[in-house]
């Protein structure tokens, strides 16, 4: 029925005098992958709280055609999220986890919980406080895939995983969770490792989205340049929005530019993910390095 | 895990790897491909992006997508895939290819005989 997962019009957010979100508007559709991108304090979980209903928020947010702050248990069907803080009962086995879900949430199957953790370390015996920091991960990631959720809201995940857990965390998403009308939302600093799987990007900068835009429109708009030696000066007149010296080869990152201006002043490529983030947040500052 | 390469976009190489498959042979005829949520799985991919490579196959004729089962090489369809990839290849490669032959000056014997050592 409703054609739009997330739509949010003017989000704004003060603690105290201060004001952290400037006025965010964005639709998010199903089906999709989103990564959301920022600097420490820049806005993201304020953004996934105002979206989960856990904050107070001025301005609209309709999820799943709810408003989250006024309707949050109704919305819990259907929504799941696993924050770095969140932290599941210590005191309980695994096992009396899933049935107190199993009570309390009407589309959480201990069954398919079960299943998630076969060929994991994780026992249905074992109590959650002795768990490790990857096995916990693995029995989080196990619950909220055993809710049969529209939409998943994961914020930095993977935080202090090794490469193994993650790697085996993003192949379960993509296997267990992915389908057209289901959609996912991840917030992360490893942003490489997720690239790919992304269908959607959104920087985040001061408060404020900077980029949100289809990650096929990203290679369109977006070229990195490897300066060849003698065109530095012709290259820098396209007027890049980054431009930095390493071991003397020059690197720059355009918006817009035409690629066959640049095919010939270099090597021309699609920034990563990473390579972009750093140049959109170092231009405009203001503040000099 | 095999890599991307930055200059091409990701369908474009799954697509390939995929057309080498039915190339080589390694899946025949009627036989059934890997389904989109298991390369997605394996690439660590977004499955729109595997769904965009398998439709340009689909396309061409040469997988058949069949509703709620999955995708499967299309009769015929390596027939189809061959002369499709012979077309670029004498549209695209080719020309680049016989400029660099002119510009180093090799001769259609050297060519010859270096391919038959």
């Amino acid at each position: 029925m409703t054609s739009t997962i997330v739509s949010v019009r003017n989000l704004r957010k003060q603690f105290g005098r201060m004001e952290i979100l400037h006025g965010l508007d964005f639709d998010i559709p199903p089906g999709r992958i989103y990564g959301l991108v920022g600097h420490n304090g820049a806005g993201k979980t304020t953004t996934l709280n105002a979206m989960l209903g856990l904050t107070s928020y001025e301005g609209s947010v309709q999820v799943l055609g709810e408003d989250p702050y006024r309707h949050r248990a109704r919305l819990m069907k259907d929504v799941a999220f696993i924050s770095d803080v969140a932290s599941l009962p210590r005191f309980l086995k695994v096992r009396e986890l899933f049935q107190m879900l199993s009570d309390i949430h009407p589309n959480f199957s201990a069954e398919k919980a079960v299943g998630f953790l076969e060929g994991t370390d994780v026992r249905l015996g074992a109590v959650i406080g002795n768990l490790s920091k990857g096995m916990l991960a693995q029995l989080h990631l196990a619950v909220v895939l055993a809710i049969d959720a529209k939409l998943l809201v994961l914020d930095e995940p993977t935080l202090g995983l090794d490469i193994t857990y993650r790697k085996r965390f993003y192949r379960r998403l993509l296997e267990d969770y992915m389908t057209e009308d289901r959609t996912l939302l991840i917030t992360t600093h490893q942003v490489d490792e997720i690239e790919f799987m992304l269908s959607d990007i959104m920087f985040i900068r001061d408060g404020a989205l900077i980029l949100h835009m289809p990650m096929d429109q990203v290679a369109e708009r977006f070229a990195q340049l490897v300066v060849a030696p003698d065109q530095s000066a012709t290259a820098m007149a396209l007027k890049p929005v980054f431009a930095e010296t390493r071991f003397g080869q020059t690197v720059m990152v355009f918006d817009g530019a035409n690629r066959d201006a640049l095919q010939a002043l270099g090597q021309v490529t699609t920034p990563t993910l990473s390579d972009l983030f750093v140049a959109l947040m170092s231009r405009d500052t203001g503040v000099s390095k | 895990m095999p890599s991307f390469n930055e200059t091409q976009p990701i369908f474009v190489q799954i697509r390939e790897r995929i057309a080498a498959m039915i190339l080589t042979e390694s899946a025949k005829e009627g036989e059934p491909l890997p389904s989109v949520r298991s390369i997605a799985a394996d690439l660590s991919v977004n499955p729109l992006t595997v769904t965009k490579a398998y439709d340009s196959l689909v396309a061409l004729g040469v997988v058949e997508s069949r509703r709620g089962v999955g995708m499967y090489v299309a009769e015929g369809g390596r027939e189809k895939l061959l002369a499709h990839e012979r077309d670029t290849f004498m549209s695209e490669e080719w020309p680049r290819i016989r400029t660099q032959i002119r510009a180093l000056g090799l001769s259609l014997e050297t060519l010859l005989k270096e391919d038959s050592k």
